[in-house]
């Protein structure tokens, strides 16, 4: 039937009210967040103004300094080096490189101190190779700032690596010409052409490593670090003010959008999908020999060796030396718990990610696009809080509307159950998701879509015809991520959990805070096995790019 | 009373109510009729070609193909509802199918139409043998074109509208191309406007030609009349085929120019004797005879193949273009004096 659609009314199509939706549902706990601002505190607020709040501030703002350096230089540093030269090694660190996804910072942080601490790892290794001395003042100490940023640094670079690479496989080699054309150096090159093109990627994934960075708990509690994550945890847990937890969630929203506005306004209006007109060419890759060979091989496996393979060489020292922690895990049951978890939550993410980006593309609309980014900041509030908010929005609607309408109650479909705790995982991921289809759609010129049209594919047809087959490889690539994320993830896991539910995650925390560490290094190698597992799997595809 | 194939009707094309081209009228008569597009860059060829194909709306006007109203102000058929094929001028070829399959996409929606085209045939027709199995980043731009336009083909739209289809092609390759493309449009019966810079392609292609200049359709007109009965001084300096001199009109048939001397000739319109106009020379208007009185000096000469075209200096500092076969004997260098025939007689004198 020929669709004739009155002008006003065709705006709001279902796409753009789907997509509408699904951002409001993210919405939501953040909305709880905000609006927690004018709620009143306790006395610990004025306390809190006096003592700790610039130590909080300052001390987020040094770490988050810290790891988007750290992250960036290696991150772009790895993708650049792969991408662009072959050497010894190219193709394993291709994917390999990825491993680090499979270590979260708190058994990073765990790894980092168990070695160089006093009669750590690193004096037993001393003690053993020169025999018995007193080494503990020759070995360096990575505790406090500087240790916090090494360990979420090494554990969250994936991300810029990943999302950077991708981005560089991409470029054509005209971009490249053109820049010897106009008599650039390989370094003037790098910084004027093959950088800014690679922007857009850089950028998401930095978001995300900042996002994750002020979000983090147990790599700062670990070290004794006070951020305003642990002041938000401190304000719910020691001091039961949770209007005051939702306010400095709310400080920490405030400095996530403040970053979102400075990136976007600094970017103006470039576009960054390259106009076809031109033709694509693929890269001439250059091979490396020599000391130049060995010097790329040298940078990519001491990334790779610092990122992965330390941390699992001590946790697996430690599972050898404790042999029956090992063997008392119930690891089949915890494999099973984090693959359904994972497998569900992927699904629903990257489903409802897909129409919510298919929906701004089509409508174009501002409203839109400010609500979306609005709602991805959830990745930037703690776990903590988003299960907080869950569950304080959950009890307010089925003290106010449920009741009203006589029917049951509805807390046990929420909380406490697979349900919501997949609701809560997809507000939290939901960033993840929606920023890494929108980063391939970026790639997606919007004549191709204007192309289909004209042959007669409907919106749901280019959608399933043209674009789901064209990104399959990045929904699979994203799909990894969420699932690796889903793997580490702790707080929310932890208290929305149906009873006896236990992953790997939890089953390492609970040990950890009983102080066996040394119980939870099985976990913690399941937790990172199983996560290489699933990074095993792209890794055909991430070398094939 | 039977209605045109296509009809625009006071059609302003717009992008993001930015205005391009102001109450367009126009109208394709039959079935299987090509149209050509002429105007500079940015000026909205595109915007209409967009617009006619539903990828943008209007908000004044109408446009109506096969006696349905397509767009108005109220009406807007979406472009998948259309049967419109628009090729784009960078080609927009799917970036994960391969050449063949991206082909193949105009002729699956074309499956229950019957139609006597083989996706074998328009392949060899526009030379893709050979790529058939690469995928678009592995083609060259015109290449790609061709394989856009293909797709377009092989989708038997009720409207063809092509951008710059052949901008990116060799121009060995150009010809041959506009004489199969025409023939087998005509075949087809595929209605088509085209967009184009190159006057030449577009008067060879269309059976009439819109020129658009300063956000207007100035002339909508057969490509002879286009050529030699421009309706305006805009389009006259658009074609760039000839030059305005001065001249006073002496006659029914005759005018005056400090040059040239008289020229004779049928005015298209008629002029009040003593009347100061602006008359279009073109370059074939003139003739040359080295016998001549009135000489003129050479400035410049272009060697187009087939023809000569010499700029001459008058003494007011006029630049004259004329035509002269190549294989003509008598060559003149630049700075040399070129005799002009006289009188000059033109068969139609277009005034300004």
């Amino acid at each position: 039937m020929e669709i004739i659609i009155k002008m006003g009314i065709k705006k709001f199509n279902i796409w753009y009210i789907s997509s509408f939706l699904i951002s409001l549902v993210v919405a939501i706990p953040i909305i709880t967040v905000f609006s927690s601002f004018f709620e009143t505190t306790s006395n610990y607020t004025s306390i809190l103004k006096d003592t700790f709040l610039y130590d909080y501030i300052f001390n987020s703002i040094y770490l988050l300094v810290g790891v988007l350096f750290l992250t960036f230089t290696i991150g772009v540093g790895c993708a650049y080096i792969v991408s662009f030269y072959s050497f010894t090694g190219v193709n394993f660190f291709k994917w390999a490189l990825i491993l680090s996804f499979a270590v979260p910072a708190y058994i990073y942080a765990y790894s980092l101190t168990a070695f160089f601490e006093n009669y750590g790892t690193a004096f037993s290794i001393l003690k053993n190779i020169f025999g018995q001395n007193n080494y503990n003042n020759s070995i360096p100490k990575f505790d406090g700032m500087l240790g916090a940023i090494i360990s979420i640094s090494f554990s969250l670079f994936g991300y810029v690596y990943v999302l950077t690479r991708s981005s560089f496989h991409y470029q054509s080699q005209n971009l490249i010409e053109l820049g010897k054309n106009l008599g650039f150096s390989k370094k003037k090159s790098f910084f004027k052409i093959i950088l800014p093109s690679a922007r857009p990627a850089i950028v998401a994934g930095l978001s995300l490593v900042a996002m994750e960075t002020l979000s983090d708990f147990g790599a700062v509690s670990f070290f004794g670090l006070s951020t305003l994550t642990t002041g938000i945890y401190n304000a719910w847990i020691s001091f039961d003010d949770l209007a005051l937890a939702n306010r400095l969630s709310f400080y920490l929203l405030i400095f996530i959008f403040g970053l979102f506005i400075l990136e976007n306004f600094s970017r103006k209006k470039a576009q960054y999908h390259s106009l076809s007109k031109g033709g694509f060419k693929s890269k001439k890759i250059i091979y490396l020999k020599g000391y130049k060979s060995f010097l790329a091989f040298s940078f990519c496996f001491a990334v790779f060796f610092l990122s992965f393979l330390f941390p699992v060489l001590q946790m697996l020292y430690w599972t050898i030396i404790f042999p029956k922690h090992f063997i008392d895990l119930n690891s089949l049951q915890l494999f099973i718990n984090t693959i359904l978890l994972v497998s569900f939550s992927s699904i629903v993410l990257i489903f409802f990610a897909f129409i919510s980006n298919y929906g701004n593309r089509l409508s174009r609309s501002k409203v839109l696009e400010a609500l979306t980014t609005f709602s991805i900041s959830g990745y930037a509030i703690p776990g903590i809080i988003l299960a907080v908010a869950f569950i304080t929005f959950i009890s307010w609607f089925d003290n106010n509307v449920i009741k009203l309408l006589g029917t049951e109650t509805i807390k046990p479909i929420f909380i406490g159950s697979i349900l919501g705790l997949v609701l809560v995982y997809f507000v939290r991921f939901y960033s993840l998701a929606c920023n890494g289809i929108k980063s391939g759609y970026l790639k997606i010129n919007y004549s191709i879509d204007e192309s289909s049209y004209l042959h007669g594919f409907s919106k749901f047809k280019t959608f399933t015809n043209i674009h789901i087959p064209y990104l399959k490889n990045s929904i699979f690539l994203i799909g990894v991520l969420i699932s690796i994320e889903i793997i580490k993830e702790l707080p929310i896991t932890l208290i929305m959990r149906p009873f006896n539910f236990e992953t790997f995650a939890t089953t390492a925390y609970i040990f950890a805070s009983q102080d066996l560490l040394e119980a939870a290094a099985a976990p913690s190698l399941f937790l990172i096995f199983t996560a290489s597992i699933f990074i095993l799997i792209t890794s055909r595809y991430i070398v094939r790019d | 009373m039977e209605k045109n194939f296509l009809e625009i009707e006071n059609v302003t094309f717009a992008v993001s109510n930015k205005s391009k081209v102001n109450n367009v009228s126009l109208n394709i008569e039959n079935e299987g009729d090509i149209v050509c597009l002429l105007g500079p860059s940015g000026i909205g060829k595109t915007t209409i070609l967009r617009t006619i194909a539903g990828l943008e709306k209007i908000h004044s006007g109408k446009i109506t193909l096969k006696n349905k109203i397509l767009s108005s102000n109220e009406i807007h058929i979406d472009p998948e509802n259309r049967n419109i094929s628009l090729s784009f001028q960078d080609n927009c070829l799917f970036p994960h199918y391969n050449v063949l399959q991206n082909i193949q996409f105009g002729a699956a929606r074309n499956k229950e139409k019957k139609i006597n085209l083989e996706i074998k045939e328009v392949i060899k027709f526009l030379n893709l043998e050979h790529i058939i199995d690469k995928f678009p980043h592995q083609i060259s731009a015109g290449e790609a074109q061709r394989a856009s336009l293909a797709r377009s083909l092989l989708s038997k739209p009720d409207l063809l509208l092509l951008d710059e289809p052949l901008s990116n092609v060799d121009q060995s390759f150009k010809e041959e191309i506009q004489v199969k493309l025409k023939k087998i449009l005509s075949e087809l019966k595929i209605t088509t406007i085209i967009v184009t810079h190159d006057s030449y392609e577009a008067f060879y292609l269309g059976s009439k030609c819109g020129i658009i200049l300063d956000n207007q359709l100035k002339q909508f007109d057969d490509p002879y009349n286009v050529y030699h009965f421009p309706n305006s001084v805009e389009v006259v300096k658009f074609l760039n085929r000839g030059i305005l001199i001065p001249a006073k009109v002496t006659g029914e048939n005759s005018l005056e120019n400090k040059d040239l001397g008289t020229i004779k000739g049928n005015f298209i319109k008629h002029y009040p004797k003593g009347s100061d106009v602006q008359l279009l020379l073109q370059p074939e208007d003139l003739e040359h005879d080295d016998k001549s009185n009135l000489k003129l000096e050479v400035v410049d000469r272009k060697f187009r193949g087939t023809n000569f075209i010499y700029t001459l200096k008058t003494l007011n500092n006029l630049l004259i273009p004329v035509f002269v076969h190549s294989h003509h004997i008598h060559q003149h260098e630049v700075d040399e004096k070129f005799g002009i025939k006289r009188p000059i007689n033109i068969d139609h004198i277009v005034c300004f």
